[in-house]
């Protein structure tokens, strides 16, 4: 219960401080930045529902919010590079899986 | 343990709190600027057209040496026209001559004093017809009969009791010019049995005289 309300919290927080530090990617890079981001908010999501579940490893939360973006901006570079819109798996991917844990994180809520 | 999971939590999602908002700055960016691929597009066609630059460059060379050639085909041709010009006007006799030839003076019999008989002999047309003759053969290439040229139009005729020569009356001494190979004209002349050995015979007085420098002038008259 508690992690869900500090996870919004810091994506408030991360929201209100980045529209106050005037910091921008360069345009190329926009494409793997959007399914980094994608993969790092699947790994908040699934840390979440690990800390519900009571299964949560610290190491594992991080390693998987690291090597998800990396692999996820990996995957939209080579796609461009050799012209498959390959990032569009780990869009579909992670999507899928956003969706999963965000609808077991609904049902522990509702339980409890 | 479960403080340090919402720390961790907390501190990730704030992370992508911020990775969200940067991305969503840098798209709003971009799109007010360039649209993406618009670059990709400029380069295609700045290469393209780096390609038709250097195609019409290289046209433009190609129209040049053309140019040139055909300038230079147009000198050519102006100057042998010219040149053409210039042997017609020798041949027609429209230009003065200077050149190496013989001067040739044919006088009637002057009346000697001690003569009984008067001489009844003066030079005719005929006479001149065939000096001139003689001189076209031994290959004179300009003659004039007392500043008269000689061109193809010229008569040498007998209108009494004067010569006209280009509708120009003549009278004695008659000073026949011929440019051409001295050597050549004065055998000609000198030939025995030939036209002065036959003045002579006949009392006419004819001297010549070879020289370097002759000028023969040019036909006056019209050609029509």
């Amino acid at each position: 219960m508690w992690v869900s309300i500090w996870a919004l919290l810091g994506l408030l927080l991360g929201v209100v401080l980045g529209l106050y530090v005037p910091l921008f990617f360069p345009v190329v890079y926009a494409k793997y930045m959007s399914v980094a981001v994608l993969a790092a908010l699947d790994s908040v999501f699934g840390g979440i529902r690990a800390a519900m579940e009571d299964t949560f490893d610290l190491a594992v939360f991080i390693s998987g919010f690291f090597s998800n973006a990396l692999l996820a901006a990996g995957l939209a570079f080579v796609g461009e590079r050799l012209g498959i819109d390959l990032y569009l798996a780990a869009v579909v991917a992670f999507g899928v899986r956003l969706f999963q844990n965000l609808a077991i994180i609904r049902r522990r809520l509702l339980k409890k | 343990m479960m403080k340090k999971t919402c720390f961790f939590i907390f501190l990730v999602a704030l992370i992508v709190g911020l990775m969200v908002t940067f991305q969503i700055r840098t798209i709003n960016r971009a799109a007010q600027g360039v649209p993406a691929g618009r670059d990709q597009e400029l380069t295609i066609e700045y290469r393209r057209l780096e390609t038709e630059k250097a195609n019409l460059r290289k046209e433009i060379k190609d129209l040049e040496s053309k140019l040139a050639q055909a300038n230079k085909g147009q000198e050519e041709a102006l100057s042998a026209l010219e040149g053409e010009l210039d042997n017609a006007k020798v041949a027609a006799g429209l230009v003065k001559i200077t050149g190496p030839g013989i001067e040739i003076t044919l006088d009637n019999p002057r009346p000697s004093s001690g003569a009984e008989t008067p001489i009844s002999f003066t030079l005719r047309d005929e006479d001149l017809l065939r000096v001139v003759n003689e001189l076209r053969i031994a290959g004179a290439e300009a003659l004039s009969i007392n500043g008269q040229r000689i061109v193809a139009t010229t008569e040498i005729r007998y209108a009494a009791p004067f010569i006209n020569v280009n509708l120009t009356r003549v009278v004695p001494p008659y000073y026949i010019l011929a440019v051409g190979d001295p050597e050549r004209l004065r055998a000609a002349m000198d030939i025995s049995g030939g036209v002065v050995e036959y003045l002579r015979e006949l009392g006419a007085a004819v001297d010549i005289q070879a020289s370097e420098d002759l000028t023969i002038p040019a036909y006056n008259g019209s050609h029509s």
